[in-house]
């Protein structure tokens, strides 16, 4: 089922108040764009991940919490949460 | 003449211009229906030189002498059809595809073997040859009114050199760049002259290793890989005996490789989309079998493992001797992984050459390698994309020891999932550009070793100042040089 960039907002906040261990009203979205990505993967591969090599048009998310900024990357199909922790996630 | 008598004479005289113009129409439709049975005697030659017949077919001589002439480079067509007047000939047609290649029409009566005889005595020509007609199995034979009426694709071709009749052809910069949309005309990979020699054959099988293909989009279905009775279905230890009607679905370990992304989809159809059907776009190759293997899900991303039990797929049918040469690799990361790089190799050994996507993070792939394209291998080809300028696409990586070949990867249009047509870009779809003008090559020298395949695409490219120092050809790929046709 596609995603809508709304529902994909929406998504990386939960997922980062529930990583976090706070609640989402304390998660400020910096804001959201659309951009290509350089594949697949939307430039966020995880561990032992093959993806395709298309430019790949979807969204980055940028939340803030605490003064901390985290960066989420979406396509219709897929979320994934950037360089969190130095590690790249898929949800 | 009276009055009385004017309606009368004024009769008679619409009736034989009305008769007259009747008989000049019908002339010119001779006319017309001789040029096309020429072309469909042409399209028999051209076939039979694609595919040889087992055992040599009864040639009859045309009814009226013609012969296929190629003049010598240099010579414009005014002189051609002023030496061909000279002889007291007629310039029957002229083979777009092939410069300085006429169609002669005798109009002296001599044999078309006299008349090329005559032509091959001219330093101005290189070769002359009878327009024999191949003759069809008796039962295949064709009435003339059966020629006249079919809708052939090929007959369609021949009117318009090698351009194929697919609808969406003209938006296919990468084979015919035509300088549209703020392109460079000519910046190509110069298919539709390649065409002239070769179109592609079923016999040679493309391993399009992605995330599955579409094999019932209508302009791909003809050309997907379909297991030969010959060769038992596929047995792996772990996942036993696997009915692999089409390929391999390595990501869910069954015989389907339906895609639901539509990547794999695209790539194919840069591959081998059915030329000359009347129907959406042209693949590099207009027949060819496409073997879909599946490794990436929806989302467009698989595992390395996937990849590895796809490629040894792929190993186990050409050793069952499956004719697969060629393994389109449109995907990666930066993740090394010696495992995937064994198995390429073993690939390599088995005479498939591994064609890779750079990559797409505008890098310099020296530096920051990417793989599989990365593995240094001897049937490993690394692919950069370039945009319809030739200059080298604002996402490519390049790398003047580590990427090989650049290829046409910016607004490619293909087939998509639903039957449908996308662009798209990415050294994704580079990447079986260069996997289709390899199984261009194979279909006319199916002896090629790897080596000596992956020598031929090298050397055979256009240098273009935008790549030098960023690939180790310095160059885009050029299919019709990497047929043998300049």
């Amino acid at each position: 089922m596609a995603m809508t960039k709304e529902e994909a907002a929406q998504r990386a906040r939960a997922d980062l108040a529930s990583r976090l261990g706070i609640p989402e009203a304390e998660i400020t979205e910096d804001g959201v764009e659309s951009i290509d990505f350089p594949d697949m993967a939307l430039g966020a591969p995880v561990d032992d991940e093959m993806s395709g090599a298309m430019i790949s048009s979807g969204w980055r998310i940028r939340l803030k919490a605490h003064e901390e900024a985290y960066e989420y990357r979406a396509d219709r199909r897929q979320i994934r949460l950037f360089n969190f922790k130095g590690a790249n996630y898929r949800l | 003449m009276n009055r009385q008598s004017f309606p009368g004479h004024l009769a008679l005289a619409l009736t034989f211009i009305m008769v007259a113009a009747f008989a000049g129409q019908m002339r010119r439709v001779q006319h017309s229906q001789q040029q096309r049975l020429s072309a469909c005697r042409l399209t028999a030659m051209k076939r039979d030189a694609a595919h040889p017949p087992a055992a040599p077919r009864a040639a009859r001589a045309p009814q009226s002498a013609e012969v296929i002439v190629r003049f010598r480079a240099g010579l414009s067509f005014d002189t051609i059809r002023a030496l061909v007047a000279r002889l007291n000939d007629r310039v029957e047609d002229r083979i777009e595809a092939v410069s300085n290649q006429i169609i002669v029409a005798d109009e002296d009566g001599l044999s078309a073997e006299a008349v090329a005889a005559e032509y091959g005595t001219l330093a101005e020509v290189e070769y002359a040859e009878p327009n024999f007609t191949i003759s069809l199995d008796p039962s295949e034979d064709l009435r003339f009114d059966d020629v006249l009426n079919q809708d052939h694709g090929d007959l369609d071709l021949l009117d318009e050199g090698v351009t194929p009749n697919d609808p969406m052809f003209g938006d296919q910069w990468a084979l015919e760049n035509r300088g549209d949309r703020d392109g460079k005309a000519k910046a190509d990979i110069s298919a539709v002259r390649a065409w002239s020699k070769t179109k592609g054959t079923r016999k040679v099988v493309v391993a399009v290793l992605d995330s599955g293909v579409d094999y019932t989009h209508p302009d791909l279905a003809a050309n997907i890989w379909l297991r030969p009775q010959s060769v038992a279905a596929y047995s792996d230890e772990q996942l036993g005996i696997i009915d692999d009607v089409h390929g391999f679905n390595a990501a869910d370990d069954n015989g389907d490789p339906m895609d639901q992304n539509g990547h794999g989809t695209h790539c194919a159809g840069i591959v081998g989309a059915e030329g000359g059907n009347d129907i959406g776009i042209a693949g590099v190759n207009w027949q060819v079998e496409i073997m879909p293997l599946k490794f990436m899900s929806a989302g467009g991303f698989g595992t390395t493992k996937d990849a590895i039990q796809a490629i040894n797929y792929v190993i186990d049918r050409k050793r069952a001797g499956v004719n697969v040469r060629v393994i389109s690799a449109s995907w990666g990361s930066r993740m090394k992984s010696k495992a995937l790089e064994d198995v390429i190799r073993k690939a390599g050994d088995e005479g498939i050459l591994f064609v890779a996507a750079s990559g797409n993070a505008s890098a310099d792939a020296d530096r920051a390698p990417h793989y599989p394209s990365g593995y240094n291998l001897p049937n490993v080809l690394s692919v950069a994309a370039l945009n319809r300028r030739d200059e080298l696409a604002s996402f490519s990586n390049y790398g003047a020891k580590s990427v090989h070949i650049a290829a046409p990867g910016a607004e490619i249009l293909s087939t998509w999932l639903g039957g449908e047509y996308e662009e798209h870009s990415g050294t994704s779809m580079a990447t079986p550009v260069v996997s289709g003008v390899a199984g261009l090559v194979l279909s006319g020298e199916p002896k090629l070793t790897v080596k000596q395949l992956r020598e031929r695409l090298l050397q055979s490219v256009d240098k273009l100042d935008s790549l030098s120092g960023k690939v180790v050809s310095g160059g885009r790929i050029n299919a019709a040089r990497a047929v043998g046709v300049d």
